[in-house]
């Protein structure tokens, strides 16, 4: 079944560059899908314009029938209770706890009322102390989300994330900012979270060889346009050298 | 030589006498230096303006020695009880503690409207702009505004405080809200969370305690405020008192048994306030 359609997408952020050319490709539920390409490519716009953080210019998005672009305000919100979102810098409210963090990712069902007053149902409570549980940081449930080091911190958005019970993770640039043992962890959750739970999940990633690992399928941008589109056993050393440009690759490698 | 090798680079810049400059040596640095200087050279040359007539140095200097000895080292008081001497500080402290409090209740809220990063362009901007204009005009002057409507008195000086507080915390909040980092609303937003999820449990818990801070400052401003409306604007309490002392009794001890009534208020405030952020915000003392 196709869950997320992306039809001729085009975005810009001013008159001078085109970020987003003419991007189109489909994803599966239960896919785990990898973006790769270098800086600048616009693989953060692409996943932005997925759940319309950033407003879409050409083309369309087409997530589980409904167009992302044309969405209303309301409709919008209800899309993104939808989508779940995990980042670089993981982007947690530093001074609240683990818990409430992880609770912030039930707003989208709440009504202004609800949300202000922090009213969360037990089934929510009890349902983020599993989530935490899952990922092996219960026991930092009530620590404050500044005294976590980062790979815990990650998990935590990822748990924030899981919480929304998305169809869709969307992961930018998930390990970046993290050693290679905590990558490692965060990269087994992500695809667990595919393999175990059914959830599609749609990755950043800088590192070529964890794209591969990892993802069963690979998008390769470079300079706001698709170049590689395909499982990732079909992704050898030229479709590599082609999406990331000749002599940077060599740069890397050597 | 070593340093005839990098004479020649076009990306370092160098003084007129050869040593390289660390700053960019842009025009601003220039006007903040220039600016400095020609302040400096006004205030000293101020001095050789002033009128010095009738001044006999030999008489003014000791007796004025001896007054400030009288004052602080002999505080007494004559026109007024102990009791009533508390009674009216407290005065003074509650038109602080009410132009501060509501101040910073309708400032929380246009300072919302006012940051960038959680408003529209246009209504940060207006807000900006009407609150600068607020500013500009010394409180002082907002009190006989006030005065014009509501009579010299309490009335007119909480109007004019409240007034001037709310414009400044209005500043000062927005600002500390557009500190927010950008990643956390965006992750906020991402949920589905909408605007009011996003301030009360993404912008507020991250500033709360700049909020704070800046409630206490603004709080310590106000008090002293308000014992100059005291003396100017007749809004009552220890300003008014320590007006009688000095203008209309010439009480040199009453005016020192005053001034050090205030002196203690001041740090018995500064004292709460640093015991409350402890208490309550250990984490604004180390970070
Ligand atoms: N908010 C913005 N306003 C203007 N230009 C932007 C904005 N965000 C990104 N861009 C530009 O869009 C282009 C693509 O940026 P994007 O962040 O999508 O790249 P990326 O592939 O994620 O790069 P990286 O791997 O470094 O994260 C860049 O040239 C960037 O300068
Ligand atoms: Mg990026």
């Amino acid at each position: 079944m196709t869950l997320l359609q992306v039809k001729g997408l085009g975005k810009s952020y001013n008159s001078e560059t085109q970020v987003l050319k003419n991007v189109d490709f489909e994803v599966n539920a239960g896919e785990f899908v990898s973006i790769i390409g270098p800086s600048g490519a616009g693989k953060s716009t692409l996943l932005r314009c997925i759940n319309r953080m950033v407003e879409i210019n050409e083309g369309k998005v087409i997530f589980d029938n409904a167009d992302v672009g044309s969405l209303k305000k309301k409709e919008l919100r209800k899309l993104r209770t939808n989508i779940g979102m995990v980042f670089q810098h993981y982007n947690l409210v530093p001074r609240l706890t683990v818990i409430e963090n992880v609770l912030h990712g039930r707003f989208g069902y709440k009504t202004t009322m609800q949300g202000i007053m922090g009213r969360f149902t037990e089934e929510e409570k009890e349902h983020a102390f599993m989530l935490l549980k899952k990922l092996g940081i219960e026991d930092h449930a009530y620590k404050r989300c500044d005294q976590l080091s980062g790979g815990q911190q990650q998990r935590v958005g990822i748990c924030r994330a899981l919480i929304q019970e998305p169809k869709l993770v969307l992961c930018d640039e998930p390990i970046a900012s993290l050693d290679p043992n905590s990558s490692k962890v965060i990269m087994d959750h992500l695809k667990s979270i595919t393999t175990d739970m059914g959830i599609t999940c749609l990755v950043n990633l800088h590192q070529v060889e964890v794209a591969q690992d990892y993802s069963d399928r690979i998008i390769g941008l470079r300079k706001g346009e698709i170049v590689f589109d395909g499982p990732s056993k079909l992704l050898h050393e030229d479709q590599i050298n082609h999406i990331y440009g000749t002599e940077l690759r060599e740069l890397i490698t050597v | 030589m070593e340093a005839g090798r990098t004479n020649d680079l076009p990306y370092i810049k160098r003084t007129k006498d050869g040593r390289i400059n660390i700053k960019s040596g842009n025009k601003i640095d220039l006007v903040v230096k220039w600016t400095l200087i020609i302040l400096s050279i006004l205030t000293v040359m101020a001095f050789f303006f002033f009128n010095y007539i009738g001044l006999q140095w030999d008489r003014a200097i000791p007796e004025t020695a001896h007054n400030l000895r009288v004052m602080f080292l002999e505080p007494a008081l004559n026109h007024f009880s102990w009791g009533e001497a508390f009674y009216q500080v407290g005065i003074t402290v509650g038109l602080g503690v009410l132009a501060t409090v509501i101040g910073a209740v309708i400032a929380l809220f246009l300072a919302l409207m006012a940051a960038e990063n959680l408003s529209r362009p246009w209504i940060s901007k207006s807000i900006r702009a009407v609150v600068a204009v607020i500013r500009a005009v010394p409180t002082v002057l907002w009190v006989l505004i006030f005065a014009i409507a509501a009579g010299l008195g309490s009335e007119a000086a909480v109007l004019g405080m409240l007034f001037h507080s709310t414009a400044y915390l209005v500043k000062a909040f927005s600002e500390a809200f557009e500190e927010v980092d950008a990643g956390i609303l965006e992750a906020l937003r991402a949920t589905g969370a909408n605007w009011w999820h996003v301030v009360t449990h993404g912008v507020l818990p991250s500033t709360f305690t700049y909020i704070l801070s800046w409630v206490f400052l603004r709080f310590e401003i106000n008090f002293g405020v308000a014992v100059a409306m005291g003396a100017a604007a007749g809004a009552g309490g220890i300003g008014f008192e320590l007006f009688m002392a000095s203008g209309f009794y010439f009480d040199l001890r009453e005016v020192g048994f005053i001034t050090y009534a205030i002196l203690i208020i001041a740090v018995v405030l500064e004292i709460i306030s640093t015991q409350l952020k402890n208490r309550y915000f250990p984490a604004s003392t180390n970070n």
